[in-house]
C-alpha cells in the first residue's frame, strides 16, 4: 500500500510536497547509513556529513565538466564517497572511542578546506552551478531508491553472520578479536558500506538543487540530525532510522519553522531530552517493553 | 607572486605562533581536565569561551572595569556557570558511552550559542584596549597577544600549581588516574567532578577574556576552539596534563607556519593530518605514557 | 502543514472550481524566502524590512493595479537547500502571484532554479554575484533581474584612486567565499588594467582569526595599496592585525564592514583612512531617499542600510513593472523590466538581455576625523566575461560619478581630494608601531 501511495505520489503531488518527500528520503538513507557504522559497531562517526558532501562534489563535477548523466554522476558520488571512506578508515578505524569521533570530525573540516582549495576543480569557495535540469520526479524515485535500499541491507546485515560479528564488536571488541574476529577488516567493510548511502544521496541533491557550496554540503548540523535521527528512533534497528527520519524531520518542517528565532535552542534541547530521557530510541524501549525480534 | 620567505619572516610567524600557543594550552587544559577526570569531550568548551568574552566586555563596557581585571570576575562567574551545567546535565552522562555525551555537549553548545544570539544579538563587539605592538629587532609583537600569553602562561602556572600542591588538586588528579580507587580512598568523586568542571570552564572563560581584546566577539566565536582544543590535547596526550602546554605550542607553530609555507586555507588541513598520524605513530600523545 | 496554508488551499481550490478569474480579487501576494536567522540573519531582516515598507507604502497608495500587496515570508536559515524547498512551496502550494528575491548570492542561485522552472520573474534585490545572471547559454536564465551592482566592482573606487595616484603595487586579500572572491578577482583584473602591478594574492578562510602570517607575506611583498574583501569581522581583525604587525600601505580598503558605522566605533582612530565600499549610502541625493531614510526610522526605529534600501528598491521596481505591464503575467512583466530604465532611493536600474544590472553605481567611502565621506561614486568598469557590451557600458565613470566625488556627508572635505589625505597623512603609513 505505502509503496504504491509513494510510487504515485509524484502524479498528483505539488512541486513542493515531491521535494519534501524527496528530503525525507534523503534523510532515510542519511540516518540509515551512519546507524550502519555507529549503531551496529559502536564506532561513532561524528562527521558522516563529509561522505554527503564528498559524492555531492564527485556527481556535481562529472555533471558539470564531464557531462555525465546524473543517473551515472549519483552513481560515481557513491564510489567517491567510498573511496574517501578508505583512504581515512583504514588509519582511523584503528582509533578508539572519541578519538575516532573526533577524528570523523576533523575529516569534515578537512574535506571543506580541500574543496576550498582545489578551486579549479570545484569552484572552490564560490561553489559549482549545474546546468539547469528539471527533473525532481526521477530524481524522487532514485531517492526513494536509495533510502530503501539501505534500509534493506540493513535488514540484511543485522540478520547475517557479518551483522553479528559488527554487534558482538560493539559490546566487547577485545573478546570480539579474542573470539578470531578480523575487527579491523569488519569494521572496514561496515564504514566502506555507510559511506555508500550518503555519497549517492549527496549527489542526487546536488543535481537537485543545482548548486552546491563548501558551506552547504558539509555542514555539521547534517552529522547530528542524522545521529539524532537514529538516536530517537533506536539505534542499530531496522526501521529506527526510518522513524526517526520521518518524525524529527516532519516536525521540523511544520512546527519548528513557526519558530524561527528559537530554532536552534529547541534542536538543541530535543538533543539533551533524546540523549537522556530515551537512549535507546522509540523501537528500542519497545523491543525491551515487548520482547520484538532484533530485526525490527 | 611567489614571496621569497626570509628568516625574519620566520621569526615574525614563529614568535606569532608562541603568543598564540599559551592562549591554545590554557584553553585546551580545561578540556583536558573533564576528559581526563570525567571521560567526556565537552563540545561546549568553546561557547563557554565565547560567555567569558561576553562577560569581558559587559564588565567592560558597562561597569568600565579594566579588561585584564576582568580576568578573576569573569572566571568565577562562569566557574559558576560550569559548575550549574555539571550539577543539571553532564553529570548524568558521566558513564554513559561517548556518543551520549558526545551528543549531550553539543546540544547544549548549540543552545548557548542560539542563547547568545538572543540575548546579545550577532552584532560584533570588540574591547579596544591596548592597541599597536613592541618593536623587537626586526619583529613586532603585539602588544595584546603579549599580555593574553603573559596571563595565559600565569593562569596555567597556577592552575598547575593547584592540581600538584592542594589537596583538591591532588583528588582531581587522583580521580583522574583511577576513579573507584580514589573512592576508596575518602574522595568525593561527585564534588570533584563539580569543581573539575568548574574548573575547566573558567580556565575556557579567561581564554575568553583575553580574547575579548584580540578578536571581535559574537556568539559563534567559541565553536573553533572547542576542535582547537582536541587538537592540542591530542598533540599533549589526553590525561597528561603538561602535554597540553606542549600541544599548545605546536599547534601554534603549526598552524602559523602552514599559512606562511603553503596558505592559511591549509593549515587546518595540516593540523588535521598531523593530528591522525599522531594518533597512529603514539596514540597516548607526543608525552604519552607518563601520567602527571 | 499549518492550517493557514491548508485555508489557503482550500480557498484557492474553491476559487478554481468556481471557474472564476483568480486575478482581480484579494490582495497581490509576493512569496519569499528570508534569511531571518542563521549567517545572513542580521542583513537579511533590513531586507525583510525593505519590502515590508515597500509593501507598505504601495496599500497606501491605493496597491497595483487595483489589488493590495501582501508578503509571504519564511525563513531559510541562510541555507540554500532550505530556501529552495521554500520557493518551491510558495509556488506550487501557497500559489502566491509572484515571487521577489531572498538575502545573499548563494541563497539566490540555488533559488533562481525553482523560480525559473515554474518562469516566475524574481527580481532579486541582493545577489551581487555575476555568475548567477551572465551564464552560458545552455544553463541561461530568463526572470531573474539584478539590481545592486556586481561583486567584482566592490573594490574599483580603490583601485581607481590608487591609479590615480600613481601608486603602482597593490596586494589582494580575500575570504574565500563567493562574494568576496568576486571582488578580489575584479579587483586585480582592473589594477592590471590600470598597470598596477598585484605583487600578492591570497585568500583565507571564513571565520579566520589569526591574520599574522598572512600580513607578514604582505609586510614582504611591501604593496603599496592593499585591498581586502571582507565580510565584517575579518575587516576589524585584520585592520587591528595589520597595526600590530606594522604593515604599513599608502592606501588600504575593504569591501564590506569598512563602511560600517560599527566599524569605527570598534575600532577608533584606527579606521581612519581606510576605505570601505557600499552600494548605498543615506545622504545620497537620489530621488526620494531622504524621505525613505525617514519613514524606514519612523517604521522600525532604526537607521536604513543598504540591505534595506535594496530590498525596498527591488519591491518598488517589480511593482512598477507590474503597473507598466497592467497585468502579473511573468512574460509580459519580463519585457517590462528588459526596457526599464528607474531612478529610485537605491539610485539607478537598467540591465542587460540577462537580467545584469548595468546603471547601479558604487560608492566609495572613507573615514576621515571620525567621519564618513563619500570619496566617489563609480559605475563599473568591469565587464563580465561571455556577455556582449554594449559600447555605453564601457564607460569606465559616469559623470554623474565625477560630480559627486570629494562630496562631503558629514563634515567639509575642502577640495583636497580625499584621497591625497590618505596618502599625505594618512596614519597607516607613518605608524609609530
Amino acid at each position: 500500500m505505502l509503496v504504491v501511495a509513494l510510487a504515485v505520489y509524484p502524479t498528483f503531488g505539488t512541486g513542493y510536497g515531491v521535494r519534501a518527500m524527496l528530503q525525507i528520503f534523503m534523510w532515510i538513507a542519511l540516518a540509515g547509513s551512519w546507524n550502519l557504522i555507529s549503531g551496529l559497531t559502536g564506532y561513532v562517526s561524528f562527521g558522516h556529513v563529509a561522505f554527503f558532501g564528498a559524492g555531492a562534489y564527485t556527481g556535481a563535477i562529472l555533471i558539470s565538466k564531464a557531462s555525465w548523466p546524473w543517473l551515472a554522476a549519483a552513481l560515481a558520488g557513491g564510489v567517491g564517497a567510498c573511496a574517501v571512506a578508505l583512504v581515512i578508515g583504514y588509519p582511523c578505524l584503528r582509533l578508539k572511542g572519541p578519538y575516532f569521533a573526533i577524528a570523523m570530525l576533523g575529516l569534515n573540516e578537512v574535506l571543506r578546506a580541500l574543496v576550498s582549495y582545489f578551486e579549479g576543480l570545484t569552484g572552490g569557495g564560490s561553489g559549482l552551478s549545474l546546468p539547469t535540469l528539471h527533473a525532481t520526479v526521477p530524481i524522487y524515485y532514485a531517492m526513494a531508491g536509495t533510502a530503501a535500499t539501505v534500509t534493506l541491507l540493513t535488514y540484511l546485515i543485522i540478520t547475517s553472520r557479518f551483522g553479528l560479528r559488527l554487534m558482538t564488536i560493539r559490546e566487547d571488541e577485545l573478546a570480539a578479536e579474542a573470539m578470531g574476529i578480523d575487527t579491523a577488516r569488519h569494521k572496514l567493510y561496515a564504514f566502506l558500506l555507510s559511506a555508500v548511502g550518503p555519497g549517492i544521496a549527496g549527489a542526487l541533491a546536488a543535481r537537485d538543487q543545482g548548486y552546491i557550496e563548501p558551506i552547504s554540503v558539509f555542514p555539521l548540523a547534517t552529522t547530528i540530525t542524522m545521529i539524532v535521527m537514529v538516536l530517537f528512533g533506536g539505534k542499530g534497528t531496522v526501521w529506527g532510522p526510518v522513524l526517526g527520519a520521518v518524525v524529527l524531520f516532519v516536525s521540523q518542517e511544520f512546527v519548528w519553522a513557526r519558530f524561527p528565532y528559537l530554532h536552534q535552542l529547541l534542536f538543541g534541547a530535543i538533543i539533551v531530552a533524546v540523549v537522556l530521557l530515551m537512549p535507546r530510541g522509540v523501537l528500542g524501549l519497545l523491543q525491551v517493553k515487548y520482547r520484538l525480534p532484533r530485526t525490527i | 607572486m611567489n614571496i621569497a620567505i626570509t628568516p625574519a619572516m620566520v621569526g615574525q610567524v614563529v614568535i606569532s605562533g608562541i603568543l598564540a600557543g599559551a592562549l591554545y594550552a590554557m584553553v585546551a587544559l580545561g578540556l583536558a581536565l573533564i576528559y581526563g577526570v570525567m571521560r567526556v569531550i565537552n563540545i561546549a568548551h568553546g561557547p563557554l569561551l565565547m560567555l567569558g568574552a561576553y562577560t569581558t566586555f559587559f564588565l567592560y563596557s558597562a561597569l568600565g572595569l579594566n579588561p585584564y581585571l576582568s580576568v578573576p570576575a569573569t572566571m568565577l562567574v562562569l566557574f559558576l556557570v560550569g559548575v550549574g551545567l555539571q550539577r543539571t546535565l553532564v553529570f548524568r552522562v558521566v558513564d554513559a558511552p561517548e556518543l551520549s555525551s558526545l551528543l549531550l555537549t553539543f546540544g547544549v553548545s548549540i543552545a548557548l550559542v542560539n542563547l547568545a544570539q538572543l540575548a546579545f544579538t550577532s552584532d560584533l563587539r570588540a574591547v579596544e584596549y591596548l592597541t599597536g605592538s613592541f618593536p623587537l629587532g626586526p619583529f613586532a609583537v603585539s602588544k595584546t597577544r603579549l599580555v593574553a600569553f603573559l596571563f595565559a602562561a600565569g593562569v596555567t602556572a597556577l592552575a598547575f600549581l593547584f592540581l600538584q600542591r592542594t589537596r583538591l588538586g591532588k583528588a582531581i588528579r587522583a580521580t583522574s588516574q583511577h576513579r573507584e580507587v580514589a573512592m576508596v580512598c575518602g574522595i568525593d568523586v561527585q564534588r570533584v567532578h563539580l569543581i573539575t568542571f568548574g574548573l575547566a570552564t573558567a580556565l575556557a572563560a579567561a581564554g575568553g577574556a583575553l580574547l575579548a581584546v584580540i578578536v571581535a566577539i559574537q556568539p559563534e566565536m567559541g565553536q573553533i576552539w572547542t576542535f582547537k582544543s582536541f587538537l592540542v590535547i591530542v598533540l599533549g596526550g589526553a590525561g597528561n596534563y603538561p602535554g597540553a602546554l606542549l600541544g599548545g605550542m605546536l599547534l601554534g607553530l603549526i598552524e602559523q607556519g602552514a599559512s606562511l609555507f603553503l596558505t592559511t586555507q591549509l593549515s587546518e588541513v595540516v593540523a588535521y593530518v598531523l593530528l591522525v598520524v599522531v594518533l597512529l605513530v603514539r596514540p597516548t600523545g607526543l608525552l604519552g605514557g607518563r601520567q602527571t | 502543514m499549518t492550517a493557514k496554508t491548508l485555508g489557503v488551499l482550500i480557498a484557492a481550490a474553491a476559487v478554481l472550481a468556481a471557474g472564476l478569474p483568480v486575478e482581480a480579487q484579494g490582495p497581490i501576494r509576493i512569496g519569499a524566502s528570508m534569511s531571518l536567522t542563521g549567517t545572513y540573519a542580521k542583513l537579511g531582516n533590513y531586507q525583510h524590512e525593505g519590502y515590508k515598507l515597500c509593501a507598505k507604502q504601495a496599500n497606501e497608495k491605493g496597491g497595483v493595479l487595483g489589488r493590495k500587496i501582501e508578503f509571504v515570508i519564511y525563513d531559510d536559515q541562510s541555507a540554500p537547500p532550505t530556501a529552495v524547498r521554500l520557493y518551491e512551496k510558495l509556488i506550487t502550494e501557497d500559489k502566491v502571484d509572484a515571487v521577489i528575491g531572498p538575502y545573499s548570492s548563494p541563497v539566490t542561485e540555488a533559488s533562481a532554479n525553482v523560480t525559473e522552472k515554474y518562469k516566475k520573474v524574481m527580481v532579486t534585490p541582493l545577489a551581487a554575484t555575476t555568475s548567477i545572471f551572465k551564464r552560458p547559454p545552455d544553463k541561461r536564465r530568463y526572470y531573474i533581474f539584478m539590481v545592486i551592482s556586481p561583486s567584482e566592482v566592490y573594490l574599483e573606487g580603490l583601485v581607481d584612486m590608487a591609479a590615480k595616484r600613481g601608486l603602482k603595487t597593490i596586494a589582494i586579500i580575500n575570504e574565500d567565499t563567493l562574494f568576496a572572491k568576486a571582488a578580489a578577482s575584479g579587483a586585480a583584473e582592473l589594477a592590471k588594467k590600470r598597470g598596477m602591478q598585484v605583487v600578492f594574492q591570497e585568500g583565507y578562510p571564513k571565520g579566520n582569526q589569526d591574520f599574522s602570517a598572512i600580513l607578514t607575506k604582505i609586510r614582504a611583498a611591501n604593496p603599496e595599496v592593499l585591498a581586502a574583501s571582507t565580510y565584517f569581522d575579518d575587516a576589524v581583525a585584520i585592520t587591528r592585525q595589520m597595526k600590530e604587525l606594522n604593515v604599513n600601505p599608502k592606501m588600504y580598503g575593504l569591501t564590506v564592514g569598512g563602511d560600517l558605522p560599527e566599524f569605527y566605533n570598534l575600532l577608533k582612530q584606527n579606521a581612519e583612512y581606510i576605505t570601505g565600499a557600499t552600494q548605498w549610502e543615506a545622504a545620497l541625493p537620489y530621488p526620494g531617499n531622504q524621505e525613505f531614510n525617514e519613514a524606514y526610522k519612523k517604521e522600525f526605529g532604526r537607521e536604513p542600510v543598504y540591505h534595506s534600501a535594496a530590498g525596498y528598491a527591488g519591491c518598488v521596481i517589480y511593482l512598477e513593472a507590474v503597473k507598466r505591464a497592467g497585468t502579473l503575467d511573468s512574460d509580459k512583466v519580463r519585457e517590462v523590466l528588459l526596457k526599464l530604465e528607474m531612478k529610485t532611493v537605491f539610485g539607478d536600474f537598467k540591465v542587460d538581455q540577462d537580467g545584469f544590472q548595468t546603471a547601479h553605481k558604487m560608492v566609495t567611502t572613507q573615514w576621515q576625523d571620525g567621519k564618513k565621506v563619500i570619496v566617489g561614486s563609480w559605475r563599473r568598469a568591469w565587464l563580465p566575461r561571455g556577455g556582449a557590451p554594449s559600447p555605453a557600458d564601457r564607460t569606465r565613470r559616469s559623470p554623474n560619478g565625477e560630480r559627486s566625488r570629494g562630496r562631503n556627508v558629514a563634515s567639509p572635505a575642502g577640495a583636497t581630494p580625499c584621497a591625497t589625505r590618505s596618502v599625505a597623512a594618512g596614519p597607516l603609513m607613518n605608524s609609530p608601531g
